[in-house]
């Protein structure tokens, strides 16, 4: 099956400076495919390029070289932008219409009748959770979160078999972030395949099959989630109830870590050598109660904050010669 | 829009559209003029207290445009063939000019140049040019050029050599004013018969700290007691004594009839020359007092 | 197309709700107070004062229409980003300039219709008010067909100053945008005075650069017959197709401009 998103070579240069223009490498020779139907997480630090990188899959501005294909079809196909959907980040929208008649305004735009539009508009905004009342108030008065909830329906407005969200909890407090998540899922569910950038990781560890980290403008690492953090077990996090203090005392120095959750309850921080069933039975003998025992692995943070280190800052000075690839 | 080519041909249709335009616009001034129209247009504020208001602190900036205006309207219609060169707007449109820029010399004064010049070809309104001059000296009283070109217009349109003169002295006595003013008032005067104020400008003259202008002034007086001389004492004597038919005119003959005691000499004691066939009494060539200034009006 | 028109109709209701309302009721309020006020002091002049004032008025608050919400038409949208959203959908970056010109079109076709009722109604007012006598000592009927030709030239005028302001919209801030379209619609009101250049300046140079401006900027000034119209002056049908023609094709080339310029934006 054919690639839903496939980016080959993809760089963008900006011309910075006022007198002598020096090019800023914004992007520097993407090159990654998306499947159809997976969750695809496009992650990096501020200032990666992730934003650079939809908007010139959304042909907002255009490559410096390399190319693009969205569904088959060059990126700036009008036809192909009837099967996406987009969701920028910091999404302003015209605050003058209500999210009613911005809803039917894009979906008018898609092509569908007047009637088909309302019946899609209403629909979707009960989807993300607009109520009657407020839907027909100007969108000037909603607040951040609202707004990007009407971004998000606005997204879905044409069935789009392909969704690019850009920052999409951004402004969302936790209930919301839940809740676009288990949208995220449904999505997937239903068949689309979403690409999203985020710098939140414990989205993406939550969310997706496969990830893409870009920093400073290149890609660092392309993979299978599980595959990247298949790493060992570095340690064991034990979490004990009713743990006396004598006899936490009597076991720190075996330990890495120690958070003490409330009165009598700990979470411990073993190393790989202290094997965790001997520090059980132990503990359990003194009158402790097990809560949970977990492996400490390497967080998808570890391995981001190491992996853009050794990409390092270096890629963004002037370069000699502009060819895409070193 | 891809691609160079799909450029290259939006560039060609804008450039195409544009030439269209153009082509257009010269249709249509080439066929309708708007010379006309737009002058009507352009007085469509007459008054020069409201168009000062709108032109804000542009007045100076409106005034020159003003000016070109008048002299297209001028051109336009000196070099019309169709006969209508009445120059109906030439005064309204200097009036605004002025007014937007109080200080603009030469629209004052070529403005006057304009509105004298006589019908058919000018527009015949040496009033307005005076005017037009009068409103220059109550903008800048002390510009002895606004003063000089009324005595002008005086001389040569009303023919009034007196008036020219007395407007000539009020340019004499504006700071800055040359010194060959005063010698042109005189010789104005003399041109136009009136011998006693010229010789009462000539008397002041004479009190002018300038050699030169002595010296001229003297000469000056010297003519006029020439031409008094001979209109009193000369030419009734001759023509009371002609001589008989196929005798020339002569002293010889004068004054051995007893006519004069002697061939009269001028002021400055060189022999007048008569004329042997008209009789006409003259000033001799060699007479310092030659050439002497022409007497009647100013053609 | 349909896009084209969605997005138009969208730019009309941005206008209505902004602040456009506001400019009629003035312009409606000013225009019948100045009628009374006048009926008193002139004598008999009231007719062609209400004119020259009507036709001055739609004129000038056409002007400020096309002028400020043109030059917002595009640099605000890039400004705010709204326009990442709306590029997303299926429709093309020139569907979407045009869109935007026809929808200000729109929005002054309204604003200009407007102002000519209410202009024709303060004029049937004085009509009926007036004498028979005075009516006929009129220039031309109060209630004159013709202010039409004068209205309709104004607009194309207008068309022309709003493509002005859309094609600096799409490159330049709003205020360096109105600065320019404000500079050139002055320059082209004085435009006939470049033309007329070679019987004043005898540098040929300079008659040949005057020559140019005059041709590429756009001619103002002869859209305006307010004069004539008002004082029953006639004028050909002729001068203005061809003014129209003009005007047509300015705008079709300043859009196809803008078009290109548009196209190959980047946005930040």
């Amino acid at each position: 099956m054919s690639a839903a998103i496939s980016i080959d070579g993809l760089t963008k240069d900006y011309q910075v400076g006022f007198w002598r223009k020096r090019p800023y490498r914004a992007l520097d020779g993407l090159s990654l495919e998306v499947q159809p139907g997976e969750i695809f997480g496009f992650l990096g630090p501020n200032g990666a390029g992730k934003t650079t990188t939809l908007k010139l899959l959304m042909q907002l501005i255009f490559p410096t070289s390399g190319r693009a294909e969205i569904l088959g079809r060059p990126v700036g196909d009008v036809g192909a932008r009837q099967r996406i959907g987009y969701l920028p980040e910091n999404p302003y929208f015209y605050d003058y219409l209500t999210a009613e008649e911005l809803l039917q305004y894009f979906a008018n735009l898609f092509g569908y009748s007047r009637s088909e539009a309302r019946t899609r508009a209403a629909r979707l905004l009960d989807r993300v959770g607009i109520g009657a009342e407020r839907r027909r108030q100007q969108l000037r008065k909603y607040s951040k979160g609202m707004i990007q909830r009407v971004g998000i329906a606005q997204t879905l407005l044409n069935d789009p078999e392909v969704i690019f969200l850009d920052e999409p909890m951004s402004g969302l407090d936790p209930l919301g972030r839940r809740e676009v998540r288990s949208l995220i899922l449904e999505l997937r569910d239903q068949g689309r395949t979403v690409f999203f950038s985020s710098h939140i990781l414990s989205d993406a560890e939550a969310l997706c099959s496969r990830v893409a980290v870009v920093a400073g403008g290149r890609l660092a690492a392309t993979g299978r989630l599980s595959d990247m953090l298949a790493f060992e077990i570095r340690g064991w996090e034990l979490v004990i109830a009713d743990l006396r203090p004598q006899v936490l005392e009597r076991i720190t120095g075996q330990l890495q870590k120690t958070t003490e959750i409330s009165p009598q309850r700990y979470a411990l921080e073993l190393p790989l050598q202290v094997p965790p069933e001997r520090m059980l039975a132990d503990l359990t003998a003194t009158g402790a109660r097990l809560v949970s025992l977990n492996p400490i692995r390497d967080t998808l943070e570890d391995f981001f904050v190491r992996r853009v280190a050794e990409v390092g800052e270096g890629a963004r000075a002037p370069r000699k010669g502009l060819d895409a690839g070193d | 829009m891809s691609g160079w080519r799909g450029r290259a041909a939006g560039v060609a249709l804008a450039l195409t559209l544009f030439g269209a335009a153009v082509a257009l616009q010269v249709v249509r001034d080439r066929i309708y003029s708007r010379e006309q129209a737009q002058n009507r247009a352009f007085l469509y504020v007459q008054s020069p207290a409201a168009l000062r208001r709108i032109a804000l602190s542009f007045d100076a900036l409106a005034a020159d445009v003003y000016w070109i205006r008048a002299l297209q309207h001028y051109g336009g219609d000196r070099l019309s063939r169709d006969g209508r060169q009445r120059y109906q707007l030439l005064y309204p449109l200097l009036d605004l000019t002025t007014s937007l820029d109080p200080y603009f010399t030469i629209a004052y004064r070529f403005g006057a140049i304009f509105l004298s010049e006589g019908y058919p070809g000018g527009p015949g309104r040496p009033d307005l040019a005076v005017a037009l001059l009068k409103k220059g000296i109550s903008s800048q009283p002390d510009n002895w050029r606004y003063y000089h070109d009324i005595a002008f217009v005086h001389y040569w349109q009303f023919q009034d050599t007196r008036t020219a003169a007395e407007w000539f002295r009020l340019a004499r006595t504006q700071p800055d004013a040359p010194t060959w003013l005063e010698p042109v008032a005189a010789s104005m005067l003399i041109e136009g018969g009136d011998r006693e104020s010229a010789r009462i400008v000539l008397q002041q003259i004479l009190n002018s700290p300038e050699p030169w202008l002595q010296q001229m002034a003297r000469r000056s007086l010297l003519q006029l007691d020439a031409l008094d001389f001979l209109d009193r004492s000369i030419r009734p004597v001759i023509a009371r004594n002609p001589p008989p038919p196929g005798t020339p005119y002569s002293w010889q003959w004068l004054v051995g009839r007893g006519a004069f005691p002697g061939i009269p000499i001028d002021p400055a004691n060189v022999p007048f020359e008569i004329d042997p066939a008209t009789g006409t009494v003259s000033v001799s060539p060699r007479s310092p007092l030659f050439p002497m200034p022409r007497i009647g009006s100013p053609q | 197309m349909r896009a084209t028109s969605w997005i138009a109709v969208n730019v009309f209701k941005e206008s209505v709700r902004d602040r456009v309302p506001y400019n009629l009721a003035l312009f409606a309020v000013l225009l019948i107070g100045a009628s009374f006020l006048l009926g008193q002091l002139t004598a008999g002049q009231d007719v062609k004062i209400i004119k020259d004032l009507g036709l001055a008025a739609i004129a000038v608050f056409g002007l400020f229409i096309a002028i400020f919400i043109g030059i917002g038409l595009v640099s605000k949208e890039v400004e705010r980003r709204s326009i990442y959203s709306l590029l997303s959908k299926p429709i093309s970056r020139p569907q979407f300039i045009v869109g935007k010109y026809a929808g200000l079109v729109l929005t002054l076709a309204v604003n200009v219709a407007v102002m000519t009722v209410a202009l024709y109604a303060v004029l049937g007012y004085l009509t009926y008010i007036q004498t028979p006598a005075a009516r006929s000592a009129w220039d031309a009927p109060g209630v004159d067909p013709r202010l039409l030709e004068a209205i309709g030239l104004i607009f194309v005028e207008l068309m022309i100053v709003t493509a002005i302001a859309l094609f600096f919209s799409t490159f330049s801030t709003p205020l360096l945008a109105a600065a320019l379209t404000f500079g050139l619609f002055i320059v082209g009101h004085f435009n006939t005075d470049l033309k007329n250049f070679d019987k004043i300046v005898d540098s040929l140079p300079a008659v040949w650069l005057a020559r140019g401006v005059y041709h590429t900027v756009p001619d103002f000034s002869a859209f305006d017959i307010k004069t004539e119209v008002v004082h029953g002056l006639p004028v050909a049908a002729g001068y203005i197709g061809t003014t129209v023609g003009y005007g047509f094709a300015y705008i079709a080339a300043l859009l196809v401009v803008s078009v290109l310029v548009f196209s190959r934006r980047d946005f930040k």
